[in-house]
């Protein structure tokens, strides 16, 4: 019965910790500009993070060590270097497209522009990490989050074609502008196959205590979490698509997001969408603000922990604040949040083997995992699909950035 | 042992299994018409600089050094017989735990 509590929690603060700012910028804009035809760019990314985060959690639970720490013992400073400034680069324009996003959400509630709020927003994340321990910030803003549902139920009130639906699960050429098609697609691989989704994952499990007993477990959490989070993407996109596309409205502006609700819940569903965006973007932005601390203390050596007081790591503590402080500033003199949003998971796609080839070398060393070893079948799935995410960063992104055709 | 993969960037503790960092260096004695043998590991900011760039290892503080007959080499991690809040190891903790965390409330 204990298990099976556990289960569910973990499914839960999964489901309810996956979406945010970016999947769902990249997802609306998918299905305002290509409605359904993008989906199987959800479904590739979710597959890609069903089995990174299995994997990130049996690595913790049988090493008994995180990604960072195993990555700087296995291949020295040199290449932890290397990474940890682009997996910090990445993450801090993330995390102020996160804190963008809690401030739209705090506009649509109250008219004053978003930069107004980019200071309370942060000393809120701040405050939360300052004094909450790791199951409030995991279980308590996740399970917040699962208002994020109404997604789904408002895309299946809206009854979309389902055949057109199951179809578009399947990669298709675009019919125009495919250099934006692609890089659409790029920057929905980038939202979806977030580093900090693993990383965080990883450092939760060692929070947690996993060991082997757990392998299970971890098994059912991330197939379950990851799948149920990425129906709520395809649930944005398929909203987008309904209500966007045919009056032919391009997504450009984050005030455009309750209009995909209010047509099936009339007055609520604008409530609906800000609490939607503001609970999952403050969740986000507070995982990537302890993925960032994470990251710099176990790569460090440093004491570490949400469990512990901040007198008893400082530097862990002061790590997380020059964060939240980073991560405030490109709102707080007005960058637009969307279109941060949108190059930010672009440039997360094109930066993803820098931290996963290392880790599937990880996850296939037996002085690590031992009989806990990847599959040949887990280490193909992630190696096509990030290669092919990278592949089409680095053509789409330029090509999007300076007009080619 | 081989010190590149048992010992080297693995986590170091004390005693208390307080965290200090990670052994940043290995330090080797070298004589002439003798086997060279292990003198320390090391510790800091300047070691690690030097990995990457010995012009960059210029702008740092020395690193600390710790004999390796206070070393034992675990599995998961490197412990030394040191008390760790009394080393150079834990300077910029114990500077910013009394400078910066410690005047915020709640800390």
């Amino acid at each position: 019965m204990k298990k099976i509590l556990e289960i569910a929690l973990g499914i839960v603060t999964s489901v309810g910790g996956f979406l945010e700012i970016g999947s769902i910028a990249t997802a609306a804009q998918a299905g305002s500009d290509f409605s359904l035809q993008l989906i199987w760019a959800i479904v590739l990314g979710g597959i890609c993070i069903i089995f990174l985060v299995e994997q990130a959690g049996r690595f913790a639970a049988v090493s008994g060590r995180t990604i960072p720490d195993a990555i700087r013992e296995r291949f020295g400073f040199n290449y932890f270097a290397f990474l940890y400034l682009v997996l910090v680069l990445v993450s801090l324009i993330v995390l102020a497209a996160e804190i963008g996003g809690v401030c739209i959400a705090l506009e649509l509630a109250t008219g004053f522009h978003f930069s107004l709020w980019a200071i309370p927003v942060a000393l809120v994340v701040w405050l939360v990490i300052w004094k909450g321990t790791f199951g409030i910030i995991e279980k308590g803003v996740s399970i917040l989050g699962l208002v994020t549902l109404s997604f789904v139920v408002g895309a299946y009130l809206i009854n979309p074609p389902w055949s057109q639906v199951a179809q578009s699960a399947l990669p298709s050429l675009p019919q125009h502008n495919s250099i934006h098609y692609w890089f659409i697609a790029v920057s929905i691989l980038g939202a979806t196959i977030s580093p900090y989704l693993y990383f965080f994952y990883s450092s939760g499990a060692i929070e947690d205590e996993w060991n082997e007993g757990y392998i299970g477990i971890n098994r059912i959490i991330a197939t379950g979490g990851m799948s149920f989070g990425s129906i709520i993407s395809i649930a944005v996109l398929i909203l987008a698509a309904m209500i966007f596309a045919p009056q032919g409205v391009k997504f450009e502006h984050y005030s455009q997001l309750p209009t995909l609700l209010t047509p099936v819940f009339g007055y609520w569903g604008y409530w609906l969408i800000v609490a939607s965006i503001g609970i999952a973007c403050l969740g986000a932005a507070m995982e990537i603000t302890l993925e960032i601390a994470y990251l710099t203390a176990q790569g460090f050596g440093w004491n570490w922990s949400e469990n512990q007081r901040p007198l008893d790591e400082a530097r862990f503590s002061v790590a997380y604040m020059i964060a939240i402080l980073i991560g405030m500033l490109p709102i707080l003199i007005g960058i637009d949040p969307l279109t941060l949003t949108i190059f930010g998971m672009a440039l997360t796609a094109a930066t993803l083997p820098v931290s996963i080839v290392p880790f599937l070398f990880l996850m296939n060393d037996y002085s690590y995992v031992r009989v806990y070893r990847n599959g040949w079948l887990s280490n193909a799935v992630v190696l096509v699909i990030i290669g092919l995410a990278f592949v089409l960063a680095v053509v789409a992104i330029p090509l999007q950035i300076f007009g080619g055709s | 042992m081989d010190l590149m993969r048992d010992c080297l960037d693995k986590q170091l503790e004390d005693g208390n299994k307080r965290r200090m960092g990670r052994v940043d260096g290995i330090i080797l004695d070298i004589e002439d018409g003798r086997q060279p043998h292990v003198a320390y590991i090391e510790v800091g900011v300047k070691t690690l600089m030097n990995r990457l760039s010995p012009r960059l290892a210029s702008l740092a503080t020395e690193p600390y050094r710790i004999a390796w007959g206070k070393v034992k080499v675990g599995l998961n991690k490197v412990v030394a017989d040191v008390e760790a809040e009394e080393t150079p190891a834990l300077e910029w903790e114990l500077w910013l735990r009394k400078k910066v965390i410690g005047r915020i409330p709640g800390a």
